[in-house]
Formats: structure tokens, sequence, C-alpha cells
């Protein structure tokens, strides 16, 4: 199974013809995204997102591990999403459903194909011991457009997270706690961030950041993905009818404007986090230009 | 003492849902709760007597392994005993119950070969407030509580994880709300006297009042406000009921 319960004839219509009228069921613009919410928890790297009913936490972690044989000056980063019952009732515990695979799929490409993170500057010792940086993913509430927010809830992350000190001195590597030494930011090249749109009426009509119940009316998806610099780094278009190639221009354009919308958001977000933290005397000394 | 804190039914698309911060260890867990539903691509799961439980717990920052299997076995013998699983509705489906690990020392990671004891009242407590909010009938509710005893003999209540690390012996124990002893899971090495101080000290953190002794006397030791685990968790539905029916009370 895994599958949502899908719509009734009357609903699915319902929603279709609607949106022929440019009307959404939460009365929202074709291209507008449903409120964002990112807040963090007490530690680095806890991050949790809400995009209207959709929410998740993101969790990341760094392990000392030893590189892969082939690539001894890279650290590892992995991302791991496993959709859980916790999510939505459909979701089957311990199964792989396709949305899990499409989801974990499409962020792989962008975040860590894309060299999001620096893997480079992961490394320890040559060969010897490098950092794993890992990022689990925990839906909470799933309400349609998963795919942009765990790229928005991992992204934060990586921007919020600090990782260990590690020295290495005589060939031995050492980790300093985050209470013994002022834990170190990531390496961030860029910092793409997904825009989901679906297609209606034969792909007359792309509409951004779909709930559930409009994923499910919908004939197709596609997926932009962009950075800060208003780069392309992917455009996905895996299922449903075609879209133009001037939908396609048009789309992005509007996505770039979202992408940099999101980023002000995470951005403030980040900033907020990090007065807090400042105020509470955690953050004082965390300032990488701190002398060692 | 350390209060928990938790909130009941954060989650939408759950049946029941609870999170919950447990003050000694720091964690902060999110359980959900989803039943009676329909498990149709296992055939295991199709009792035809009673419902079918299913428990994961997912750690936050690593893949489950063996810890976890070990202490689904403990929350699935726990449960097994309490839900009426042979309600009308319930025979041949499941309730599966979700539970996610984040925060404390090691942002919610039990390391492998780590002991999952110290955060086992807290899951525990987690489940019965998703259950709850989740409305699956249940013979009677539980608290629970771990105690560690220190290499000076000191029985002390509420232990974080490094407490836990270094005590002598280290105990879980869960009791009904009629006073039965649900749940003992003990580490380290210990004797019955000791076990026995344990139990009365467990007893009273859950229950507010010692178990009558043998001489027939009932000692109160409880909090100076009446505080026990099982008003915290009474207090916790009573407040999330009067927010629920808001709507009918004049007052509100």
């Amino acid at each position: 199974m895994s599958r949502e319960v899908p719509l009734t004839t009357a609903e699915h219509d319902f929603i279709v013809e609607a949106l022929k009228r440019n009307v959404r069921l939460d009365g929202r613009g074709i291209d507008e995204l449903r409120p964002l919410n990112i807040s963090f928890g007490d530690e680095y790297g806890h991050v949790k997102v809400q995009l209207g009913h959709t929410s998740l936490i993101v969790l990341m972690s760094a392990e000392v591990v030893k590189p892969h044989s082939d690539r001894p000056f890279d650290g590892i980063f992995t991302v791991s999403l496993e959709l859980t019952n916790m999510g939505s009732p459909a979701w089957e515990n311990g199964r792989q459903s396709d949305l899990e695979q499409n989801v974990t799929r499409t962020l792989d490409r962008v975040i860590r194909h894309s060299n999001a993170l620096d893997t480079e500057t992961l490394c320890i010792m040559k060969g010897q011991s490098c950092w794993g940086i890992r990022a689990d993913v925990h839906v909470t509430n799933y309400d349609g457009n998963l795919i942009d927010c765990a790229c928005i809830g991992i992204m934060t992350g990586l921007q919020h997270f600090r990782c260990p000190d590690a020295v290495v001195k005589d060939g031995k590597v050492s980790v300093y706690s985050i209470d013994e030494r002022v834990p170190i930011p990531l390496n961030l090249t860029h910092r793409p961030l997904t825009i989901t749109f679906h297609t209606f009426h034969d792909g007359e009509l792309i509409l951004m950041d779909a709930s559930r119940k409009e994923e499910l009316a919908a004939e197709g998806d596609m997926v932009i993905a962009l950075n800060d610099a208003g780069q392309v780094c992917a455009v996905y278009k895996t299922v449903g009818r075609p879209v133009g190639a001037v939908d396609v221009m048009r789309k992005t354009s509007i996505a770039l404007q979202k992408v940099q919308e999101i980023k002000n958001t995470i951005q403030k977000a980040l900033d907020d986090d990090q007065s807090k933290r400042t105020r509470r005397n955690v953050g004082v000394e965390a300032n990488s230009a701190n002398d060692r | 003492m350390p209060r928990p804190t938790a909130t009941l039914s954060p989650l939408l698309r759950a049946d029941g849902s609870a999170s919950y911060t447990c003050p000694s260890t720091g964690c902060l867990i999110m359980g959900s709760v989803n039943g009676p539903i329909e498990l149709p691509g296992r055939r295991d799961a199709q009792k035809p007597e009673e419902a079918t439980l299913d428990v994961l717990v997912k750690p936050g920052t690593a893949q489950a392994g063996v810890g976890e299997k070990y202490v689904e076995g403990i929350l699935k013998g726990l449960l097994g005993r309490l839900l009426l699983g042979r309600e009308t509705g319930f025979p041949r489906r499941g309730i599966v119950m979700t539970l996610v690990v984040s925060g404390g020392e090691n942002g919610g990671k039990v390391r492998r070969g780590e002991s999952y004891l110290p955060i086992l009242p807290a899951l525990l407590h987690t489940l019965l407030l998703a259950l709850l909010s989740a409305a699956i009938p249940m013979s009677m509710t539980y608290t629970a509580t771990a105690v560690a005893v220190t290499s000076t003999g000191e029985i002390k209540g509420d232990p974080s994880v490094r407490d836990a690390a270094s005590a002598v012996s280290f105990h879980v124990l869960a009791f009904s709300s009629k006073g039965h002893l649900l749940l003992s899971q003990s580490e380290g090495s210990f004797d019955l006297d000791l076990w026995e101080q344990v139990y009365e000290h467990a007893y009273a953190t859950c229950r507010g009042s010692q178990p009558v002794t043998a001489d027939g006397d009932i000692s109160m030791i409880e909090d100076a406000s009446g505080y026990n685990l099982e008003s915290f968790v009474r207090k916790t539905v009573e407040d999330q009921i009067h927010h629920d029916y808001s709507w009918m009370n004049n007052d509100a």
C-alpha cells in the first residue's frame, strides 16, 4: 500500500474546476507558497520546518569516520529520510514507498551531488579519518510538497550546524567537544533550494507548492532547483503531461523570486536564533573569528 | 524535583500524538499512534482475535539497530497487557505506534551498545499520552520512573544519562493506575533488599504515597504540592480535554 487514500471523484473535480478559475482550496494564488515557519531546538542543527500543514524535523550530526578508499580527501555527507507512520497513516513503518525513494533521490541530486556542502573541508587526515555529516529528516505531518520542505530543512540545518573542532598532532587526531573549543560552521559552496510545481489541465496550469489534495488531483509535477546566485541546479520532470519550454522558463524566473524569499526567511530565522544564543551567553564565543 | 512537560495531539494527521520532554535526560520524544488501521501488506499482522501492536522507536540521528528492537520488545510486551485489542473493530487491524527520540546529551542518539533504560520511562509516558490522545481503549493507565543506585549506595531518582552510566545498578519500574507493578527492568548488581528500597522510591515518585509496609503503616512522602507522575499524566490530559471542549464551556 503506502499510498494516500485517493480523492473522491467529486473532490477531484471540485479542485480541478476551481483551478480553472484560478481559485485554490486554501485561497492562495497560483504562485504562492504556504506560510513558512522555521524554528530551532537547543542543539546546533536541530531544525523544525513548517510549510503550511507539512512539518518536519531535521537533525544534523557529525561523527568521525574513515573516508571511502577511492576518495581519501573527501568527507562523507548523507541524507537519511525515512517515512514513518507518524507523518501520514498511509505510510507503513519499515517499508520504503515510492514517495520516499523519489524525495530521497531528488534531495540527493540537488544538495549532495551539486556539492552544496564542500565535503573536502570535512577531511581530517587523508585516508584515515574524516567527518561524516548526517542529516536525518523526520516527517511529522505530511500535507504535500515534501521535497521543498525537506530541502529547506536540510539547507537550514547545514547553515545552523556546528562541527566540533578536530586537530591532528603527531599523526593523532583529537576531537574537542563543543564545551572545550568553539565549534566550526560547515563550509557551503552554494545554497540550492527546490521549488515544486504541479500541472493541471494538460499542462496549461502550473501550480506552486501543492497541498496533499492538490498533489493527488494533479496530472504531473516539475521540480526546479536554484541556488542563491540564481543558477539553475536541476530541473526534474518525472511524470505527467509535457510542459512547454516557455512555461519552464517562466516558472524558473518565478521560482527564483521564491528562492530569494525563502533564503531571506532562513537567514532571518538563523539571525534570530544566533542573537538568542548570544543573549544566553552560549553563542558569545561561537565566532569563528575567535583566536585559537 | 524536575518536572516533565508534555503536549497532547500536536500532530494533525496521526490519530493521536504527544510530545514529551524528559527533564533528567533532556531528550525530547515525539510519539504518534494510528489505530485501528488496516495493514494490508502484512499477512502476519492479521490476527483474527486481536489487534496487532506495532511499535517503532526511531533514533534522532542514526539508523535504528538492535537497541531499538530490544526496547520495542519491552514496550510491546507492556502494552499488550494494557490495550484492549479485542474490542469491536480491532481484530485483524493494527495499532501502529511511532516514537522519534531527539535532543538529549548526544542529540537523541543512544550509542550502539548503550542502554535504552535511561529514556525508557520517557518513551513509556509518550506512548501513554499518545494512546490517550488517540482514544485507544486501555484497561488502565500507568506511570514509570527510573532509579539509579550510586556506588555509595544512595538511591537517586530521575537520573541523568551520566548518572546512569556511573550507577552500580539501574532500575526502571512502571506502575499501573491501580498500583500494580507492571514492569521491572534492572541492570547491574543489587540484592533484594536494595530492590525493595528502589521499589518504594519508585512507587512514591509515580503514585505519591508509599505502599503499605509490613506493619500496616502508610507513610506519605509525596512532594509538598502533592505532585507525582500520575497527577502529571492526569493534569496533562485534563488540560487538553478542557481546551478541546472550551467551546461548550460558558465560563471559558
